[in-house]
């Protein structure tokens, strides 16, 4: 009893001299049973809340995630239209550039990438893979891309090509090898390609190329010979068979670069292109003799025997605006968004997007001169090796943490930006519904009568309003109207305007349990006032279950938009939520396949809601005095 | 006791009739032409035009607003008319039905199992305070609270319908409750993931509740007193306690009773199950405007109807509380 009314009367205080009462001791009280006295009740409180080992790993967990959320994502900044199909649905894994140690002493001659991984050939014929398996296997249309076929490993390799899932490669005896993703056929060489290279005396394959979903070979007749899903045999079929004296091939997803023994350059694929259409003239008509050739998905280089170079396609990514180069170019290497030039001094020139860190050159090889001889690129992999086949350094594409969604968006990244969002979206929440809590709460429980009467009706409409259906109801009427990044502030309304009606009645029977105590009729009795009661003796009573029962609300709808997002009628994409980021998993096959896109915003969403639960509930137990006694 | 019902159904009114006009102003705004998605357009269009003037009179749509209100509450209490579904093309009270009586059978199956559970580790938990048990629970039941409910059912599938390939992944067909035996160990088969989804969840809650409620009747005086006359603690528990503790705990068995009719939208829209809460999702996607009035109107006359009910119930078994 006394510590009710002693409290009352301090709240007002300083909380600095409260952390002084609780963290500097105090000489002069020695006595416990003093200090037992002099305890107010918001120290009595943090002191319950401080032994609280469960309330305590909450607080330090959700600390642990607003961090992560805001700092990181601060630090990590997120475009949130970015997407890279190719690298849709890859499992967690950043070792895509970490190729063996080991290799120092080997004399590597040929690196090609996939998506995930990258194979290096040397001269002695072996292979050496490394990076993360694809996707495709668990869905049933791959082998292992790293497990090299043991008939591989026994022949001496002499030349190897990648598409995004599978690998290519040819022996000294003219042999072809193939192995991974398979669903669109790539790996087999189908049979009337066979009978084809047959009749037109095909006896050693010279050059290969392959991409996402075909792959291409050169025989020693001159002729190309293309296969893979009908939808680039559709685009490639015009005129590449009846091109002859092709000695080098450089692709792109719907296009191929073909070098003629002339010098001459021709593009065959997907018509209309720029690509296509903007070939230099000079490179066609054979005043230029090419000696190489290097592409990406939509552009062309080619470098000429007097050591120019020749730029043309599509202008995304700027990819067509070559930067200055100085001195000679020496080698040429086309990445699916970039284009690299090495320069004799051993200068390293890449140029493109940027989007998975394809232009931060490593230290060691960036400056006017590296002893880099040989660069490669691949899909979004480069790799440089001096004279002597040994890997000087990598850069690209390292991998993604957590895995990549099905717009080959990172993880990690979207987790952050996710989090970021979900949180504020229930802290706006939880001021909306408390405020309108309170203010409903202490009108109806300190006016009473009619207004009273009227506004617990007001409570029980909304409370007899089916949370769910309404919210999701009204998301969609008003969502029609507005913009998308306004549904992102729909939803935290609905979410305010439909989930007060617990605290508004708490607080309204809280306010008629305290008015009837012995201390406010004490308090009566003394003449104090009675907006003095309110504030003073009633106020600080209420304030409790309120800070209870805002903690609980923060983790209930953190829960709710993952909820609605989850249900489509949330958070809109592009911009990420938590439970946006789930939206997919309502997909079998997601469930099946690509657990990291499902579960680890899943575990964010509990770890939120757990933590924050833990607090409140620690909080609960250290404001119920009965709960000491218990 | 009659005089204290009568005056809640009648404080009851207002609230129905203010909640009926919010949906029906809800229903008013949704997007689409209700005559549109009622006509096939395959209609030449001479007939259409005549055909779409007199569904247009018929439904009543040229009148004023106020009037198709009341009209439509006329239709809904004299002639039970509750309006016609457009998903469905046939009227809402057939298109519910099937869903309906599937997220019953559901609900019974959860309802049965969740007490089953809880009465018995929530009464263990209070009478154990403290130990292993009641920690094990306290915190199992608190992580389940912070799960969301599909994320649950995800997992479940995960594990059980992927990985261990056990029980089918969802999508239960309508056929398979009348038929024999062997179509019954069917549908038991697919009603074992949302039973088990379902049980959890309101498991999280109901155990601390049930908890407490214990807890606090364990700590009342005439407790003391049983104990001190040498009854046996079986005794205590269970005759002095658990009646006492059921008042509060009987509040919770008559809202989740009434969860019977309102179903799960997320459960089963996860496991694919034709219940009630994943009709109402589908006619939120399809526009349906009556499916979804209606059914929030029902979902709200429940939610009264459950209060109602165990404010009652609380009066009747504690003799304590005078009701008035």
């Amino acid at each position: 009893m006394a510590k009710n009314s002693n409290g009352a009367n301090k709240v007002g205080r300083s909380f600095g001299s409260m952390f002084k009462r609780l963290f500097v001791r105090d000489k002069s009280a020695v006595n416990i049973l003093e200090e037992e006295a002099l305890r107010t009740p918001g120290k009595t409180i943090l002191l319950n809340l401080l032994h609280n080992k469960l309330a305590i790993i909450g607080f330090c967990g959700f600390v642990v995630i607003i961090l992560f959320c805001f700092v990181g994502s601060a630090i990590n900044p997120l475009t949130e239209t970015y997407s890279e199909f190719t690298n849709a649905n890859l499992r967690p894994g950043i070792n895509y550039l970490k190729y063996p140690k080991d290799l120092g002493d080997k004399n590597i001659i040929k690196i090609v990438s996939g998506v995930s991984f990258s194979i290096a050939l040397d001269d002695r014929g072996d292979l050496y893979i490394w990076g993360t398996e694809c996707n495709l296997l668990q869905a049933g249309v791959s082998d292992p891309i790293l497990k090299i076929p043991d008939e591989v490993k026994n022949a001496r390799i002499v030349d190897i090509e990648s598409g995004g899932a599978h690998i290519i490669a040819r022996d000294d005896q003219g042999y072809f090898y193939a192995w991974g993703h398979y669903g669109h056929g790539q790996t087999r060489i189908p049979d009337d390609i066979m009978q084809q290279m047959y009749e037109e005396n095909l006896s050693s394959i010279v050059k290969m190329a392959a991409m996402t979903r075909w792959t291409a070979l050169l025989g020693d007749n001159g002729y190309v010979y293309l296969w893979g899903s009908l939808q680039s045999e559709t685009i490639f079929n015009t005129g590449i068979y009846a091109t002859t004296g092709v000695i080098d091939m450089a692709a792109g997803d719907n296009n191929m670069v073909l070098l003629h023994r002339d010098g001459t350059v021709s593009v065959v694929g997907q018509s209309g292109t720029e690509v296509i259409t903007q070939v230099p003239p000079e490179l066609q008509d054979g005043s230029v003799r090419v000696v190489s050739i290097a592409a990406t998905n939509r552009n062309a280089l080619a470098l000429d025997d007097t050591g120019k170079l020749w730029l043309w396609g599509s202008t995304e990514y700027r990819l067509n605006n070559m930067p200055e180069i100085k001195g000679t170019p020496m080698e040429i290497a086309g990445g699916y968004k970039n284009l690299v030039v090495l320069t004799d001094a051993g200068e390293i020139i890449v140029w493109g997007s940027n989007e998975l860190n394809q232009l931060k050159l490593p230290k060691s090889l960036s400056g006017p001169t590296t002893s880099a001889k040989h660069i490669f690129a691949d899909y979004h992999q480069f790799y440089a090796t001096d004279a002597n086949g040994k890997i000087l350094g990598a850069w690209g594409n390292k991998g993604y943490l957590w895995g990549s969604d099905q717009f080959g968006r990172d993880i990690f990244t979207r987790t952050m930006h996710g989090g970021k969002i979900s949180l504020t979206v229930g802290i706006w929440a939880v001021i909306i519904s408390t405020v309108i809590a309170i203010v409903v709460g202490l009108t109806s429980g300190y006016l009473g009568g009619w207004i009273d009467q009227g506004l617990m009706r007001l409570t029980d409409i909304f409370s007899a309003l089916p949370f769910l259906p309404i919210v999701v109801t009204l998301n969609y009427v008003i969502g029609q109207s507005i913009s998308s990044a306004n549904r992102v502030n729909l939803l935290m309304i609905l979410l305010g305007v439909l989930g007060w009606m617990g605290l508004a009645r708490l607080i309204r029977a809280q306010l008629l349990l305290e008015r009837e105590k012995d201390f406010v009729l004490a308090a009566r009795s003394l003449g104090i006032k009675q907006r003095g009661i309110m504030l003073r003796h009633i106020l600080p009573n209420v304030v409790n279950f309120v800070i209870v029962s805002v903690t609980l609300n923060y983790a209930s709808f953190i829960l709710s938009e993952a909820v609605f997002s989850f249900l489509g009628f949330g958070v809109p994409e592009p911009k990420p939520s938590w439970g946006n980021m789930l939206n997919s998993a309502m997909e079998s096959a997601v469930i099946q396949f690509y657990w990291w896109r499902w579960i680890i915003p899943a575990l964010f969403v509990v770890a939120a809601a757990f933590s924050i639960n833990l607090v409140s509930d620690g909080l609960r137990e250290a404001m119920d005095p009965k709960a000491n006694e218990r | 006791m009659f005089r204290y019902i009568v005056k809640r159904i009648l404080i009851l009114i207002p609230v129905i009739i203010c909640i009926s006009i919010i949906l029906f102003a809800i229903g008013k705004a949704m997007p689409g032409d209700p005559v549109r998605a009622m006509l096939p357009p395959t209609l030449k269009p001479d007939l259409y035009e005549i055909a779409y003037a007199n569904t247009y009179e018929r439904l009543g749509l040229d009148k004023s607003l106020p009037e198709q209100y009341f009209r439509w509450i006329y239709n809904i209490i004299l002639k039970g008319d509750l309006g016609w579904s457009t998903m469905n093309n046939r009227p809402v009270a057939d298109a519910v039905q099937i869903p309906l009586r599937n997220t019953i059978m559901l609900n019974i199956f959860v309802n049965i199992l969740y007490l089953a559970i809880a009465l018995p580790v929530g009464i263990k938990m209070a009478t154990k305070r403290g130990s292993l048990f009641d920690n094990a629970f306290q915190v199992g039941s608190l992580i389940t609270w912070s799960v969301p409910t599909f994320f649950l059912a995800l997992v479940l599938v995960f594990f059980f319908s992927v990985k261990l390939g056990w029980l089918p992944m969802g999508g239960m067909p309508d056929t398979y409750m009348l038929g024999a035996f062997d179509s019954f160990v069917q549908w038991v088969r697919f009603l074992i993931l949302p039973v088990i989804t379902l049980t959890i969840v309101s498991l999280a809650g109901a155990l601390r509740y049930i908890r407490n409620a214990m807890i606090d009747a364990l700590s009342q005086d005439y407790i003391r007193t049983a104990r001190s006359k040498g009854l046996g603690e079986k005794v205590v528990i269970y005759s002095h306690a658990l009646r006492n503790a059921m008042i509060p705990i009987s509040t919770i068995i008559v809202s989740t009773l009434f969860s019977l009719f309102t179903g799960a939208a997320l459960t089963e829209s996860v496991f694919a199950y034709n219940g009630i809460g994943r009709l109402l999702l589908r006619a939120v996607y399809q526009r349906d405007t009556m499916l979804i009035v209606t059914m929030n109107l029902f979902f709200a006359l429940i939610s009264i109807i459950s209060v109602l009910v165990s404010d009652v119930i609380y009066g009747l078994a504690d003799p304590r509380i005078k009701l008035r």
